[in-house]
C-alpha cells in the first residue's frame, strides 16, 4: 500500500549535501534504515486516522461482503483522503518525497474491488501529477496501477471463495509489497532522466516498500480487531436477548396477566438496565417496574402520549430524550425523560405495549432500542404459544366436565326402575344399591384436581358395576384381577369408569347371551397396564373412538406423557380389549 | 282380562311391570321375555292383545320388532322406556300409549283404561310399518342381522323360515308373509321369496313352470301364478 513514493521534485539534484545521490558516498543501507524510521513515523499518523475511522458510525454499518452505492462512495472518499494525506505527509529526501500514498489505493482495491481501487488510485495519482516533478507522471500512473493490483487481489480472493482473507494483514502486506515493487519498476521505466530515477529508487525502494507494506498490514488488522470487537458485542447482545427469552417463556407459560406482566417487566429491566419498564394492555398499565413506580401506578389508565400513539397507530414510537422528549403527565418530579414504545401484537391483534424508559440524565442506548423491539416480537410469540396451550387445556377440561355432566338418562332411570323393583323383594339390597348410586354420582360431580389413585378409580367403577350388575343380573358377569401394589398409583381422574361404561353400553347390553367384563391392572416392563375386556366384540362396528374415549386418551397423553394412552383391540363377536397404559410410577401432578 | 306380553331386556323391569299389571286386576300376563327374537316367537304363538314393549333392547329394538309382526296378529302396543329420546309423542297415533320407567301406577291405570276402551270399540291397531332392512336370524346364542343385499332367497320348511345367502343358511322367526310385505323380495312360490338381484337364470319348463338359478348356483322353483309377476318385474 504504500506509497507512491516519491513525489519528489528532483529537478534540483542534490549536490554535495549529505550522501550524494550520484556518488553514493553514504552507505545506502544506513540511509534507507534512517528513512524507514522516518516513514514509519508518518505512517503512524495515518494509522491514528485509520483507528479513528473504525470508530465512526459508518464503519459499524458496513459489511465487507455487501458493499454498494453509498457505502462504496464513502469508501472512495475515505481511501482517497488517506492516499492524498500519504502524499502530503511524505518525507522529504532532498527534493524528492518518500510517501505512504499506496496504502489508501491498495487497500481500497482489496476491500472494495478493482473499480474502487482504480478510482482511488487515479484520484490520488492525478493529485500527485499536479504537484509536478520529474516523477509526476510515473508516480501518478503507478498509484493507479497499485489500486488495480489491490482490486485484482480482491477479485482473486472472491472468485476462489476466500472472502474471509480480504481483511488478512498478510494479504495486505504482500499485496502492497508487490504494488510497491511495481511502482519502482514504473519509475525506472518512465522517469527521465533515467540516471536520476535509478538514484532515487536506490534510496527510496527499501524504506517505501517496507513502511507501506507494514502500514497496510497494520491498517487492516485495526479494521479487523474493531470488527471483531463489534461482533463480540453482538454476541453479548444476542446472549442477553436469549437469556430474556428463556426467563420470559417460563413466566408467560402461565398466561399474560398482571402478575406475569410484572415479572416480565422485571426481567426486561434487569437484562437491559433501563430506568423503567412498563407493560400495558390497550388502555391500562399492567406493570410498571423501576424509576417512577411511585406515581406510575399499576392498573391506572395509560398517561404517556407516546404509548397512546403507539397503540393508536399500531407502530413503534420512540422519543430519544434529545430532540423528542418524553414528558411524564403524572408528576413533574418524574426522573424519566425518554421512551421506546413497542406495540405488542398477538396473532395480528394489538393487545398492548412494552415500554422502555430512561431517566433524563441517561442516554437511550441504541442496543437497548433494538433489544426492546426484538424482545417484544419474542413476547408476542410466547404469549401466542401460552394462549394456544391454555385453550387446549380448557378444551380438554370443558370436554371432561361435559362428559361428566352427561349422566346417561337411560342409566339413571333404568337404575331407579331396577331399585324400585328390588325394594319389593329385598329392601337391604335396594338400600345398598342406592348407596352405590349416590357414590357414583358424587364421584361424577366432583372434579377437583386432575389425578386420582387407581383405588379411587376402581371405587367409582365398582359402584357403577354393582348397579349395572343389578340391572342385568345373570346376564352380566364380572371378573377382577388387580395387582394390589398398584392401588396407590396416580392416573387421570375419570378414566376407568367411562371405559367400563362404554363396554357395557355398546358391548354387553347389545348381545343376547351372557356378558362378561374383565378388569385387570398389572405391571409390565416400563409401564402399568390397565385393561377392560368385554366379550361382545362390538368395537369394530363403532369403528371410531367416541367423544368419551377421545377425552380419556387426550387426558392420559396430556397428564402422563405422549407415550401413554389407549390401545384398542377387537375380535369381532368375541372380545374387545381396551388397555390403558400409564407410567410405571404413575402420572405426576403438573 | 286383557292378554298381555311384556318385552324388556332387564329382569327387574319385567318383574316390576308384571307386579304393576297384576295389581290392576284387568290384565292377564301371557308371557314375558327379554329380547325381540323371543318376543316375535311368543307373539306368533300366543297372539297377545297388548304388548308392553321396551324400546331399547339388544340387537332388535322395539320399533324393529313391530315391523316384523304379521299385520293380522298385530297386538296393541304400549311402549315402556326409561328415557324418551325418540319423542314418543310423535308415535302417539301409531301406538296405543307410552309409559316412562319407573312406571307410576296411576299413570298405568290411565293406559289400561284407554286400552279397554279401544278393545271395547274393537278398533284394530294400525301401524305404519317400515321396510325391513335387515333380517334378524338366530345363530347359536347370537342374533345375526342379514342385510337384504346378502339374501338370495328365503324358504319356509316345516322347521321354520330359512334365510339363504350365497354361503350360509340362517333360521329366522320373521314370517314369509311379513317379509313379502315389508321387503323388496318377491314371492316366486308358495314357500319361496326371491331377491330379484340374485337371479342368474330363469329356466322355463313345460306347463308354465320354471326354475330360478341364483348367482351362487342354487335352484329354486317358480310356480305358474308368480312367474308372470317376475317376468314383468324383469321386463321380459
Amino acid at each position: 500500500m504504500v506509497l507512491s513514493y516519491i513525489y519528489c521534485t528532483l529537478e534540483n539534484p542534490p549536490d554535495g549535501l549529505g550522501p550524494s545521490i550520484n556518488g553514493f558516498d553514504m552507505d545506502i543501507f544506513t540511509f534507507s534504515i534512517h528513512n524507514i524510521f522516518a516513514l514509519l513515523q508518518q505512517m503512524s499518523i495515518i494509522l491514528v486516522i485509520a483507528y479513528l475511522f473504525t470508530k465512526s458510525p459508518f464503519f459499524r454499518s458496513f459489511q465487507i461482503q455487501t458493499l454498494h452505492g453509498r457505502q462504496l462512495l464513502s469508501l472512495y472518499l475515505i481511501f482517497s483522503i488517506f492516499s492524498i494525506l500519504g502524499t502530503y505527509f511524505g518525507l522529504r529526501i532532498y527534493d524528492a518525497i518518500a510517501n505512504t500514498r499506496a496504502i489508501g489505493a491498495v487497500l481500497a482495491g482489496i476491500i472494495g474491488g478493482p473499480w474502487l481501487g482504480l478510482a482511488v488510485g487515479l484520484t490520488s495519482g492525478i493529485h500527485r501529477f499536479f504537484l509536478g516533478g520529474f516523477t509526476a507522471l510515473s508516480c501518478a500512473l503507478s498509484t493507479t496501477v497499485e489500486g488495480m493490483v489491490g482490486g485484482l487481489v480482491h477479485l482473486y480472493l472472491v472468485r476462489t471463495y476466500q472472502q474471509h482473507r480480504l481483511l488478512s494483514p498478510l494479504v495486505a502486506f504482500l499485496t502492497t509489497m508487490l504494488a510497491e515493487c511495481l511502482q519502482m519498476v514504473i519509475i525506472l521505466l518512465l522517469s527521465e532522466p533515467f540516471s536520476q530515477a535509478v538514484a532515487l529508487v536506490r534510496i527510496i525502494a527499501l524504506p517505501m516498500i517496507l513502511s507501506n507494506s507494514a502500514g497496510a498490514a497494520i491498517f487492516v488488522s485495526i479494521i479487523r480487531d474493531q470488527r471483531k470487537m463489534h461482533d463480540d458485542l453482538g454476541v453479548i447482545f444476542s446472549a442477553k436477548a436469549l437469556k430474556m427469552a428463556e426467563k420470559t417463556v417460563a413466566i408467560l407459560g402461565r398466561g399474560f396477566t398482571m402478575d406475569t406482566a410484572k415479572e416480565v417487566a422485571s426481567v426486561i429491566r434487569d437484562e437491559t438496565g433501563v430506568g423503567a419498564v412498563a407493560i400495558t394492555d390497550k388502555d391500562k398499565v399492567l406493570a410498571f417496574v423501576g424509576l417512577g413506580s411511585d406515581h406510575h401506578l399499576i392498573g391506572g389508565k395509560i398517561s404517556s402520549a407516546q404509548t397512546l400513539k403507539a397503540i393508536r397507530e399500531d407502530r413503534i414510537v420512540y422519543a430519544d430524550g434529545g430532540e423528542k422528549k418524553w414528558r411524564c403527565n403524572l408528576s413533574d418530579s418524574c426522573p424519566l425523560g425518554s421512551i421506546l414504545c413497542v406495540p405488542l401484537r398477538v396473532d395480528n391483534e394489538l393487545i398492548g405495549t412494552i415500554n422502555l424508559l430512561e431517566p433524563k440524565d441517561k442516554l437511550f442506548l441504541v442496543t437497548n432500542k433494538s433489544l426492546g423491539e426484538g424482545i417484544t416480537k419474542l413476547l408476542s410469540d410466547q404469549i401466542l404459544y401460552a394462549r394456544y396451550i391454555e385453550q387446549k387445556d380448557l378444551l380438554t377440561k370443558s370436554e371432561l366436565q361435559l362428559a361428566q355432566a352427561q349422566i346417561n338418562p337411560h342409566f339413571l332411570f333404568n337404575t331407579l326402575n331396577t331399585i324400585i323393583a328390588i325394594i319389593r323383594k329385598d329392601s337391604d339390597r335396594a338400600r345398598d344399591l342406592l348407596m352405590h348410586l349416590s357414590n357414583f354420582f358424587r364421584k361424577n360431580l366432583k372434579h377437583t384436581g386432575d389425578l386420582a389413585t387407581l383405588e379411587d378409580e376402581l371405587n367409582h367403577t365398582n359402584s357403577y358395576l354393582v348397579i349395572e350388575k343389578a340391572r342385568f343380573e345373570d346376564k352380566l358377569q364380572l371378573e377382577m384381577d388387580i395387582d394390589p401394589s398398584l392401588l396407590s398409583l396416580k392416573m387421570p381422574v375419570f378414566t376407568l369408569q367411562p371405559i367400563v361404561e362404554n363396554a357395557i353400553k355398546h358391548g354387553i347390553s347389545n348381545i343376547l347371551g351372557q356378558g362378561l367384563i374383565r378388569l385387570s391392572a398389572h405391571r409390565e416392563p416400563g409401564c402399568v397396564r390397565i385393561t377392560v375386556e368385554d366379550n361382545a366384540g362390538n368395537f369394530v362396528e363403532r369403528n371410531k373412538k367416541g367423544l368419551g374415549m377421545n377425552i380419556v386418551e387426550k387426558r392420559i397423553k396430556n397428564l402422563c406423557g405422549g407415550g401413554h394412552g389407549l390401545d384398542i383391540s377387537c375380535i369381532p363377536q368375541k372380545s374387545t380389549v381396551i388397555s390403558i397404559t400409564i407410567p410405571e410410577e404413575g402420572c405426576k401432578d403438573a | 282380562m286383557i292378554r298381555a306380553l311384556i318385552v324388556d331386556d332387564e329382569l327387574h323391569a319385567r318383574e316390576e311391570m308384571e307386579a304393576l299389571l297384576a295389581e290392576t286386576g284387568t290384565i292377564e300376563i301371557v308371557g314375558s321375555c327379554g329380547n325381540g327374537i323371543d318376543a316375535l316367537k311368543m307373539i306368533n304363538k300366543l297372539k297377545p292383545e297388548v304388548l308392553f314393549l321396551d324400546i331399547q333392547m339388544p340387537v332388535i329394538n322395539g320399533f324393529e320388532l313391530l315391523n316384523m309382526i304379521n299385520a293380522d296378529i298385530m297386538p296393541h302396543v304400549v311402549f315402556v322406556t326409561a328415557y324418551d329420546q325418540y319423542s314418543l309423542k310423535a308415535f302417539e297415533e301409531k301406538t296405543l300409549d307410552y309409559l316412562l320407567k319407573p312406571v307410576d301406577s296411576d299413570r298405568l291405570a290411565k293406559t289400561i283404561a284407554k286400552l279397554q276402551q279401544t278393545i271395547v270399540e274393537n278398533r284394530p291397531p294400525v301401524y305404519e310399518t317400515e321396510e325391513i332392512l335387515r333380517i334378524p336370524c338366530l345363530l347359536g346364542n347370537r342374533i345375526k342381522l342379514i342385510g337384504m343385499l346378502e339374501v338370495e332367497y328365503i324358504a319356509t320348511s316345516p322347521s321354520g323360515v330359512n334365510v339363504v345367502t350365497a354361503e350360509h343358511e340362517y333360521f329366522t322367526e320373521v314370517t314369509l308373509k311379513v317379509l313379502e310385505e315389508r321387503s323388496p323380495l318377491l314371492r316366486c312360490h308358495k314357500q319361496f321369496l326371491i331377491n330379484v338381484d340374485s337371479i342368474s337364470e330363469i329356466i322355463l319348463h313345460e306347463g308354465g313352470l320354471a326354475k330360478i338359478q341364483t348367482r351362487s348356483g342354487k335352484m329354486i322353483p317358480v310356480s305358474r301364478r308368480y312367474l308372470k309377476v317376475i317376468k314383468k318385474k324383469l321386463l321380459l
